[in-house]
């Protein structure tokens, strides 16, 4: 059973990366500059995953990402913060929202195809943000406090979780039938690929995991406010998705982490981000239009090499 | 047994009657060609069977159940399938994973089992790619089984489509031109494999050809559709033989010599 064997030392290596990090953060050897630094980075690696679902996988082009963080971050802050419930429960009440705002988002835009579901899930974004600020109950712009509650346990298990299931889902007959759709929907139909059904998915799965990282987020950074869910939030995520590569799980991850850490040098000059995003997007249609892994994943490249070698 | 009957099935694009007052029948492990110049409404039929358009007028029945109007998928679950004349595979997928998406209809282990990874998951996998590699393997695939589609030749692409469609479990099998643009050598060794997958599989199929020559040898009956309108139905020489089958594909040959 040489999957088992891969399984099990996976899962030892998992859980040593996660001992050696949280030993260190509870002996004070990581100081709060990159503890913050570690908890962007898992965040973004799970806005970038979950949006890697609905656009490199299913190929649904949608640039609204940002609401769904918005919908989890909120739900879960009036939770614990509002009704003072304990913070597990909202995490899971935050995934759950913003899938159910995916489905809302993914029925009507069933029939919406390139541009025009892009356009309608940017609306959907907007429309999120703009309710938020007019909400008074949670500060409207002003935005709510929120008490600090993320840390290393819960973001890693998150992340993880997400990973082993974006990953599964991907590599089995339903995420075939993902990939079909973004191949050719008219011919996945006329293989039997129920369309509406796995479009719905996409956006439910993926959706939930942005909505577990909003809960994640609103409980790292004390305060939220609208403005941070703007559309600019959601053109983070997708140069993120775009730069490792549309359709590649492991470049999501790879190109999460290098933007998060160029992220922390820039966050005096919130101008120069946006250039900088825009450049990179310019860069990677002019000179590496596939993202910095194409659609192949780690994975492929390690076979490849010990393929080679044996 | 009756496969497939349609009654006055028609439909418009507009002002335009593609197809009209049309009534065809297969009965079961028939091989039935459907013929007709450029235009005439052949694939508009496909797409009517297939549930890609709703017809505007007419019926549709399949093993004597009322089927027009659902959708494609829900068709190709009852057991209906189509190849695309102008291919439409998975283009960056492998071969293997072109079969197995069409193999996945008949999966039966649930999205949370494929989270989780449960044993029903390992089962229907392994299931699927067996099928999918016997199936290669009959149409002579298997070597290029994981190659990108993209990358295969154009006869190969065109078998894909076929053993795409037949994964799919089909009782009928709907072929769109599954020759053009081969060579007559390729188009030869193509007639019979469909013929082989036929005796094989017991299946009834549909075949769109453009080339009346073509299907004379292997179909037990010819429908000839002529701007949408159905002017000739028989076996392969009262086809032949039909004025209006001659005039129309005389007519054709007049415009192409003027283009
Ligand atoms: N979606 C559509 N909208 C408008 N007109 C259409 C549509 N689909 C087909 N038609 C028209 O219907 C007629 C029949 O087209 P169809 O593709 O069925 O012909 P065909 O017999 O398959 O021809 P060919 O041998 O060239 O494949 C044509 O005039 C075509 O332009
Ligand atoms: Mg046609």
């Amino acid at each position: 059973m040489v999957n088992r064997r891969k399984a099990l030392i996976t899962g030892l290596l998992l859980l040593i990366g996660y001992a050696v990090v949280q030993l260190m953060l509870s002996m004070g050897l990581i100081d709060p500059f990159y503890e913050n630094m570690l908890m962007n980075i898992g965040i973004n690696i799970m806005l970038a995953v979950s949006l890697h679902l609905i656009i490199g996988v299913t190929g649904q082009f949608s640039i609204g990402h940002a609401g769904f963080l918005a919908v989890g971050a909120y739900v879960s802050a009036v939770l614990t913060t509002k009704l003072d419930q304990p913070f597990l429960p909202a995490i899971l009440a935050a995934g759950v929202a913003a899938a159910l705002f995916g489905i809302l988002v993914g029925v009507p835009t069933l029939r919406l195809r390139g541009d025009y579901l892009a356009i309608a899930t940017l609306g959907f974004g907007e429309i999120v943000r703009i309710t938020l600020y007019n909400i008074d109950y949670v500060g409207g712009a002003a935005g709510m406090q929120v008490r600090h509650l993320t840390n290393w346990t819960y973001l890693y298990i998150a992340v993880i979780v997400m990973i082993i299931v974006i990953a599964n889902l991907t590599n089995s007959a339903h995420g075939r039938a993902l990939l079909a759709i973004r191949e050719d929907e008219v011919a996945a139909e006329a293989m039997g690929v129920n369309t509406t059904y796995y479009k719905v998915l996409a956006f439910a799965v993926g959706a939930f995991f942005a909505g577990i990282a909003g809960a994640m987020y609103a409980h790292q950074f004390y305060v939220i406010q609208p403005v941070a869910f703007g559309f600019l939030k959601s053109f983070e995520i997708l140069v993120i998705v775009v730069l490792g590569g549309i359709g590649s799980l492991s470049g999501a991850i790879l190109a999460a982490t290098l933007l998060s850490l160029v992220n922390i040098y820039l966050q005096a000059f919130p101008e120069t981000r946006m250039i900088l995003y825009s450049l990179v997007l310019i860069l990677v249609m002019l000179y590496r239009p596939q993202g910095l892994m194409g659609n192949r994943e780690i994975t492929d490249l390690l076979k490849r090499r010990l393929g080679k070698e044996a | 047994m009756r496969v497939l009957e349609t009654r006055g099935l028609g439909i418009r694009f507009g002002g335009l009657r593609a197809v009209q007052e049309l009534d065809l029948f297969l009965d079961q492990g028939e091989l039935v060609a459907l013929i007709g110049p450029n235009g005439a409404g052949k694939t508009t039929v496909f797409n009517m069977l297939t549930g890609v358009y709703k017809p505007t007028e007419g019926e549709i029945r399949f093993f004597g159940e009322r089927i027009d109007g659902m959708s494609p998928y829900a068709l190709t679950r009852k057991g209906i399938a189509r190849t695309f004349q102008n291919i439409r595979l998975f283009q960056q997928l492998s071969v293997l994973d072109n079969v197995r998406i069409a193999h996945q209809v008949n999966t039966h282990h649930t999205f949370i089992d494929s989270i989780l990874r449960l044993p029903r998951f390992g089962r229907e996998e392994r299931r699927m790619l067996e099928e999918s590699r016997a199936l290669l393997e009959t149409m002579g695939l298997l070597a290029v089984a994981d190659e990108a589609a993209r990358n295969l030749s154009y006869g190969q692409q065109r078998r894909l489509e076929i053993a795409r469609a037949l994964a799919t479990h089909p009782k009928l099998l709907l072929l769109d031109e599954p020759a053009a643009g081969m060579n007559p050598r390729e188009t030869h060794e193509l007639m019979e494999m469909i013929e082989r997958v036929r005796k094989t599989f017991g299946m009834t199929i549909l075949l769109i050809e453009h080339d009346m020559s073509l299907v004379m040898n292997i179909s037990e009956r010819i429908y000839v559709l002529d701007h949408g309108v159905l002017i000739a139905h028989g076996g392969p020489e009262d086809v032949r033989k039909n004025p209006r089958v001659i005039e129309a594909y005389l007519g054709e040959a007049a415009e192409d010599a003027l283009a």
